[in-house]
């Protein structure tokens, strides 16, 4: 979060000048629909290349309980994991570490103990005189699971060699097999995510066991379950038909909550809510279970999403909420009634409709004892636009001017427009943040400053828009024709577990407008993600080729 | 709050740890031979990162060489200011961003003073740092079980960019094995600990302990056949990531290897709790380090007081406002105020770290203290300005005598890789005469 600290302005922005929106950092492009059209019509169909995933945390926990039946979670002893491209399931900074791999043989160990003592794994009588057989089949089944894909006869043979070696240190047959079904949760075909790269540049077509992977760990961030695992042996999944079966299958299935946790609960910024630190002498209201309440708001709210028929871009404005009696009275709606969240209807409340209403983005996007319109504005700007205003020039550090702490908020935002450095970028971050003036630094609504000077929730856009408040400021926003494109940006991000680059500026535009054309639900944007190109296929990679 | 570890069969055979724990087994129990056994002389390196710089105003003393006061931000470093080297001036220019991106270009170049790779993602690379030199150096003594503990207390935000398009491993890592490979880093007390301590059984026999060696390898052996037979598929990006395996295995190789070593005197300890409180957790962290030191576990540790960048709230030091908010001062004196407060705070926990390595003693009789090198510091100096120079530098301890403490060091301008590169020498580290983008010798007057 680029402007976390910021009253005054800190940075110098050279990219944001005149009165049109600063450029999308990410995929620069014209807005101008028919100018895309041209430009994407003979765009190359590179579907870029994914870097080796490792599991993250929330991935090995979701793993090893669909797996083995643990629902320990034992990646809560991991590190935590590092996060690219506002996602922690990015590839490229998912590393491993010696503290890492000693973590996993320890998890192993002790997740295998656990599983044998219940009896789940063994499917079969390890006879002493001649275990080899139900070794096998032990092996054979939990390989090919946890692997993801087909095992090998070899490779069932390597770890069969943890039986004599059992035999020799004058331990049972099920030692060795427990020893081997260790291996399998210590190796790299467990812990990455394999892809095979290309031997040349040419794209080509996932294998099916590759797809059903990123299939399961993008709508579960978890391993293929038997269904899926079938499919892909039987080649079913190179049909479009079978890949919307599955996807409608599977988002139906409650292991989709990991959208929630996972892609809303980033993309939205939901997980910030754990750390944040609204100062208790002003804003004591603030508890623990108003912390757990307002997160239950938002990733019921999204669940919703997932599988009911809504647009996506209704999440602007959605005219209802889950609440509790906690949460209600903090947001003055009626008290439903209920400690545990219940689905209220806003047409009446049209102040809390959609996210911008939602004490989890308001508390997050503001500093601990004020609100920072900065904040919010780059929010919707990164988050929902794709336009957030590009670093500076190299080399630059602006001196802020000293703040009159007696100043309005909208007189201190003033101040950025004075400065001939700052005003570029932050004529548009601003006025989007000052609309929601009306919402305090968690999220309840107000009419006055802490000062007493009364709130002036209007926003002046660059181009003379005004808007007036929180309604306007999310009407604006739906009505953005780079909504779209935006989401699917950072689904996509989430879904590949890669960064976007100037290359995807084509492939995301198509998958937008599929996705909208075919009625702009969120499991319209998901399957119109799994049906591309983006999806379905890699292309080798360019520095070297394997030897 | 704490519970008494326990050791059974059950924890060594489940417990965390488990694959190489037993060459605690006599250290844990007092009464052996062993226990009474004095740590060995040897150079210890501990590192103390504060994010967001220093109010410097309140921190650099104003004599200079051996004439110098404690000011009032190092006012609890009194009882060890006859340990303590103050160096002022010195620059980590390799810290200076692309652009913004101060705190994670700084933190990536911290220890490594090497400029980090300007990306969100896509092939993020820094340099190695100073202290896994160290380590890399150390580990050929084969004297410890870890060639180095990485410690932090924030697990990091998980949300949005970490710093203005620098990628987020920069910003939560000091630690750097080689440019791609940041060194993971606990953000738990409890799960140190259990790393450190838990899965030992008093009731182990030698043969039991070869047992698990062999099972232990045998994993290795395997998982390492599959990684190799997996290079010849993948290209030169995921082979570079499959390389991170490779290390890692042949490390805990090293570890199950080791399996029955025999270890310095170390009785039964007490598990830290679980509490986010930044009081609790700080001290618990340096406690553990202090153990580790303690039970000769490992002899380099980096500790990290939150990531770079961090807007923690220190409420229990009467403040509202996030530590990254008052750094951008804005020359408002109660911003001045609130920064001087925590710098306070963070240097008292640094100093409680230095009391306690002074108050152990090795073989001779001599401090701790004495051989090892406890270095303090932050990735930038002002945080208004975001100022890469002059940055906040404390060492304690004498390095074995490299050192000349109980000064105030005035280095103006000169690369901080050359202060690396004596400390470097000073923990043994042989033939160092460049570090980084800009170390070109040992620092003048580091000792004495």
């Amino acid at each position: 979060m680029r402007w976390l600290a910021s009253a005054g302005c800190i940075l110098l922005l050279a990219g944001c000048k005149g009165d049109s929106l600063p450029k999308a950092r990410v995929l620069p492009g014209d807005d101008n629909p028919h100018a895309q059209n041209d430009e994407c019509k003979d765009a190359s169909k590179d579907p870029g290349r994914v870097t080796l995933h490792r599991l993250n945390r929330a991935e090995y926990d979701a793993t090893v309980r669909d797996l083995l039946g643990d629902t320990t979670r034992p990646a809560r002893d991991f590190p935590a994991d590092d996060h690219g491209y506002g996602f922690d399931n990015n590839a490229d900074v998912l590393s491993m570490s010696p503290l890492l791999l000693e973590k996993y043989a320890t998890a192993a160990e002790k997740l295998v103990e656990t599983a044998w003592s219940k009896g789940h794994l063994r499917t079969c009588v390890l006879e002493a005189a001649n275990p080899e057989p139900c070794a096998r089949d032990i092996l054979s089944r939990f390989a090919r699971r946890a692997w993801r894909r087909p095992v090998t006869p070899d490779e069932v043979n390597r770890l069969l060699r943890a039986l004599p070696l059992a035999q020799q240190q004058g331990d049972p047959p099920e030692m060795g097999v427990k020893l081997a079904l260790r291996s399998v949760l210590v190796s790299p075909h467990f812990l990455f995510r394999m892809e095979k790269d290309p031997a040349s540049n040419t794209p080509r077509r996932l294998d099916d066991f590759e797809l059903a992977s990123r299939l399961s760990y993008f709508l579960w961030s978890s391993m293929p379950d038997e269904v899926l695992l079938q499919a892909a042996e039987q080649g079913r999944l190179r049909t479009p038909e079978e890949l919307e079966a599955q996807v409608r299958r599977m988002l139906a299935d409650p292991k989709a909550q990991a959208l929630v946790s996972n892609f809303a609960g980033q993309w939205l910024f939901t997980r910030a809510l754990d750390s944040a630190e609204p100062d208790p002498t002003l804003y004591g209201a603030f508890n623990e279970p108003l912390r757990q309440a307002m997160r239950q708001e938002t990733e019921l709210v999204f669940q919703e999403f997932i599988t009911g028929d809504h647009k996506l871009r209704d999440l602007m404005d959605a005219p209802f909420t889950y609440v509790n009696d906690a949460l209600a009275t903090h947001y003055g709606l009626p008290p439903p009634g209920s400690a545990t969240p219940k689905r209220v209807d806003l047409s009446g409340h049209s102040e809390r409709q959609g996210i911008f209403g939602h004490g989890s983005l308001l508390t997050v996007t503001s500093n601990s004892d004020r609100t920072s319109p900065v904040q919010r504005g780059v929010w919707v700007l990164e988050q929902l636009l794709c336009s957030a205003p590009p670093p500076p020039p190299p080399n630059v550090e602006g001196l802020p001017p000293p703040v009159n702490p007696h100043m309005t908020m909208k007189e201190r935002m003033a101040l950025h427009r004075s400065l001939p450095q700052c005003q570029g970028c932050h004529r548009m971050m601003d006025p989007l943040g000052l609309a929601l003036e009306n919402y305090d630094p968690i999220g309840r609504w107000r009419l006055n400053e802490v000062s007493g000077a009364p709130v002036d929730a209007t926003g002046d856009l660059p181009d003379g828009t005004v808007l007036n408040g929180g309604a306007d400021m999310r009407r604006f926003v739906k009505d953005d024709p780079k909504l779209p494109a935006c989401l699917t940006e950072h689904l996509l991000t989430y879904a590949l577990g890669r960064g976007m680059a100037d290359t995807d500026h084509c492939a995301v535009k198509e998958i937008a407008a599929t996705a909208e054309a075919s009625g702009g639900r969120l499991g319209d944007y998901i399957l119109s993600i799994v049906l591309s190109d983006h999806f379905t296929s890699r292309r080798g990679d360019p520095e070297a080729q394997s030897p | 709050m704490s519970k008494k570890l326990s050791l059974s069969r059950r924890t060594l055979l489940r417990g965390a740890g488990a694959l190489m724990a037993l060459p605690l087994l006599e250290r844990m129990v007092p009464g052996t031979a062993r226990a009474a056994e004095a740590l060995p002389t040897a150079k210890r390196l501990a590192v103390f990162y504060v994010p967001n710089g220093i109010h410097m105003a309140k921190w650099t003393p104003s004599g200079t060489g051996p004439t110098w006061e404690l000011t009032p931000t190092l006012q609890s470093l009194a009882p060890v200011k006859s340990d303590m080297l103050v160096i002022s001036g010195l620059a980590n220019d390799a810290g200076r961003p692309d652009g913004d991106g101060h705190h994670a270009a700084g933190t990536a170049a911290l220890l490594s003073c090497t400029k980090a790779f300007k990306t969100e993602g896509t092939d993020f690379h820094a340099g190695i740092s100073m202290d896994q030199v160290i380590a890399n150096h150390l580990a050929q003594q084969k004297a410890t079980r870890y060639p180095s503990l990485e410690l932090g207390n924030d697990a990091g935000r998980g949300i949005g960019n970490c710093d203005s398009g620098y990628a987020c491993p920069y910003a939560n890592n000091i630690s750097w094995a080689g440019p791609r490979t940041p060194m993971a880093k606990e953000a738990r007390p409890k799960a140190v600990f259990d790393r450190l301590f838990a899965g030992v059984d008093p009731g182990t026999t030698q043969a039991q302990v070869a047992k698990r060696r062999a099972y232990g390898l045998s994993i290795i052996d395997f998982v390492r056949e599959d990684a190799t037979a997996l290079q010849k598929q993948l290209g030169a990006t995921d082979r570079r990531k499959l390389d991170e395996y490779f290390t890692s295995v042949r490390d805990l190789e090293k570890q199950v290897d080791a399996l029955g070593q025999q270890g310095p005197a170390c009785g039964v300890q007490v598990a830290p709790g679980e509490d986010e409180d930044p009081r609790t957790k700080t001290k618990a962290m340096m406690d553990l380090i202090v153990l580790a030191f303690q039970c000769d576990l490992t002899r380099v540790a980096t500790f990290m007081l939150a990531n770079a960048r961090s807007n923690k709230v220190y409420g229990f030091l009467g403040l509202s406002g996030g530590h990254h908010a008052y750094s951008h001062h804005q020359f408002v004196q109660s911003n001045f105020d609130a920064l001087a407060t925590i710098d306070r705070w963070e240097v008292e926990q640094y100093a409680y770290l230095v009391r306690r390595m002074k108050e152990l003693k090795d073989a001779t009789g001599a401090s701790l203290l004495d051989s090892s090198l406890v270095y303090f510091t932050s990735e930038i100096e002002d945080g208004n300005a975001h100022i890469h120079r002059n940055l906040p530098v404390l060492l304690a301890g004498k390095g074995g005598g490299a050192v000349a403490t109980d000064r105030h060091l005035r280095a103006p301008g000169v690369p901080i890789a050359n202060l690396y590169i004596s400390m470097m020498r000073a923990m043994g580290v042989p033939n160092v005469t460049s570090f980084g983008a800009d170390g070109t010798g040992e620092l003048a007057g580091f000792g004495g």
